[in-house]
């Protein structure tokens, strides 16, 4: 009774853990013994599994890991930089809005990603080329959300800060910031998976070094598992950084958090 | 009467973008005196809000003006406090932080403002919650850390736009009560808008009774209830014969409309 208590209570990492943990089998069974695989086309996890003890043995896969963090904490850094300002600014003052509309919905409709060639000639093909187009895919959720979260600003509040004798800047502090905060760190989430978009982007377009450049070096040569390796590492990465956001998301906002109805 | 607040031929529309233009207020008057305890009833609709909000100096009016103590009012000011229905409070606040806004506004030092909010949350009957959030309060407690809010900054004027209005009804005559003694101990004097004719009865010196909007000054009346009160009195012959008085002159308003 005590275990199937544990099991009920944590049922969603289970039954997640069991479906991976199926997918994963029935891959490599399917590959051993139905189609056996020929390694030069497709690859199977016990590969992937030894490439991957491989690599993070080896020092290759560290220096790329940190010549593409590099990359994107300073394109994601610039992002939350600009996009939070410029997106409470829009939001507040209307004027701001309608002069910026035109462009950033143009640009967040768009696949940005074909500026690539453009950003890498104009800011070369080390960490600022790739920095830069990280900054360029994840700017706009922060600019998007934090804009909507200052349109969902609870105006009896601003009336309360104004009844106060609040200036402009008390507005902004005390109640559209701190409102906005789970709207941004929504965007935040979105911004994560766009911004390993640039990364990649960059690094598959012209590159020397980087997880991305590993890939394609991987797949140019045929090396499977070591793709996977790669692709693998990125999965986790996203995976990391999007739950923390969660996580951050509950703790700035604790009076957001519902409970889930559903069986 | 020395007025300490004064409303001249206050005059205030509101023009919605592609509408008609609504008066909310049309030359409308009225004097309080210092530390009376005066509420406001009328329609839905009156201007009764608009009123509170130009008094508190979020709203110039069109016309006519609004003095405090012999001044114009102009703006918001630490002389005057609203108390909110819908509360108001900062939802990623403590009840502490939110009693401390006004103060902090104000630019009060830490320790004061601290000290100052404290003192009020103990008046108010909210000690042991200084560190929990809005969310976890139920509607009564929430209005009592709106009511500490706007006593900390120590205003002369309390103005209550239909404070009790979200309550359930027993906390609402509990608040009642509590908003009397805590009137009688710190002599405010307190504008108070309400839809309840029982609310306006039981806690004022004098009821305003407004006309259909346009809103005006259609009759004034005396509650000559002695004080303190207690929830008694509002068993007797006396409180249901001024209720009557205060429903007759209101009626005419209400059926005037449809």
């Amino acid at each position: 009774m005590i275990l199937k208590g544990y099991f009920t209570e944590h049922r969603r990492l289970w039954l997640g853990l069991c479906s991976v943990f199926f997918l994963v089998a029935a891959w490599e069974l399917v590959l051993t013994y139905i189609f056996p695989v020929n390694p030069f086309f497709f690859t199977k996890p016990s590969l992937i599994a030894a490439a991957f003890k491989e690599q993070i043995q080896g020092a290759k896969l560290w220096h790329d890991l940190a010549v593409s963090s590099q990359a994107f904490i300073w394109g994601f850094s610039f992002a939350v930089i600009v996009g939070i300002p410029v997106g409470l600014v829009m939001g507040w003052r209307r004027r701001v809005e309608y002069s910026l509309d035109p462009f950033l919905t143009a640009l967040y409709a768009s696949p940005l990603v074909a500026l690539a060639p453009l950003f890498i000639i104009v800011f070369g093909v080390g960490v600022l080329g790739k920095a830069a187009l990280v900054f360029l895919l994840a700017v706009f959720p922060f600019v998007f959300n934090a804009f909507a979260g200052v349109k969902s600003t609870d105006s009896l509040l601003i009336n309360v800060i104004r009844s106060y004798g609040g200036t402009e800047k008390d507005l902004y502090l005390k109640v559209i910031l701190p409102s906005t905060m789970p709207y941004i760190i929504a965007g935040a989430r979105l911004a994560i998976g766009r911004g390993l978009v640039g990364i990649i982007v960059g690094e598959f377009y012209a590159a020397s070094e980087g997880i991305g450049f590993a890939i394609t070096q991987a797949g140019d040569t045929y090396r499977l598992p070591d793709m996977f390796v790669g692709i693998i590492i990125l999965s986790l990465i996203a995976v990391v950084l999007t739950e923390l956001m969660r996580k951050l998301e509950l703790l700035v906002a604790p009076w957001r958090a519902t409970d889930e109805v559903r069986s | 009467m020395v007025s300490f607040i004064q409303a001249r031929n206050v005059t205030l529309s509101f023009k919605p973008k592609n509408r008609e233009p609504v008066t909310a207020l049309n030359n409308f008057n009225l004097d309080v005196a210092r530390g009376e305890f005066v509420s406001i009833v009328g329609p839905s609709g009156c201007g009764k809000s608009t009123f509170l909000n130009i008094l508190l100096g979020l709203i110039e009016p069109d016309n006519g003006q609004m003095q405090l103590n012999g001044t114009r009012i102009t703006g918001p000011s630490q002389e005057r406090a609203m108390v909110f229905q819908e509360f108001g409070l900062l939802p990623w606040r403590t009840v502490t932080a939110n009693v401390e806004l006004g103060l902090e506004l104000k630019g009060v030092p830490a320790e004061q403002r601290l000290a100052r909010a404290n003192e009020l949350i103990k008046l108010v009957g909210l000690s042991g919650f200084e560190r929990h959030y809005p969310h976890e309060l139920s509607g009564g407690m929430k209005q009592r850390v709106g009511l500490a809010r706007a006593l900390a900054t120590e205003p002369e004027v309390l103005l209550m736009d239909e404070p009790f209005a979200a309550l359930d009804a027993q906390t609402r005559d509990l608040m009642q009560a509590e908003l009397l003694q805590i009137w009688e101990r710190t002599q405010k004097t307190v504008l108070f808008v309400t839809h309840s004719i029982e609310e306006a009865a039981y806690l004022s010196d004098r009821v305003v009774v407004m006309t259909a909007r346009p809103g005006r000054t259609k009759d004034i009346l005396k509650i000559h209830l002695p004080r303190p009160r207690d929830y008694e009195m509002r068993l007797t012959p006396e409180f249901n014969e001024i209720k009557l008085r205060i429903w007759e002159v209101l009626r005419e308003e209400l059926t005037s409309r449809g």
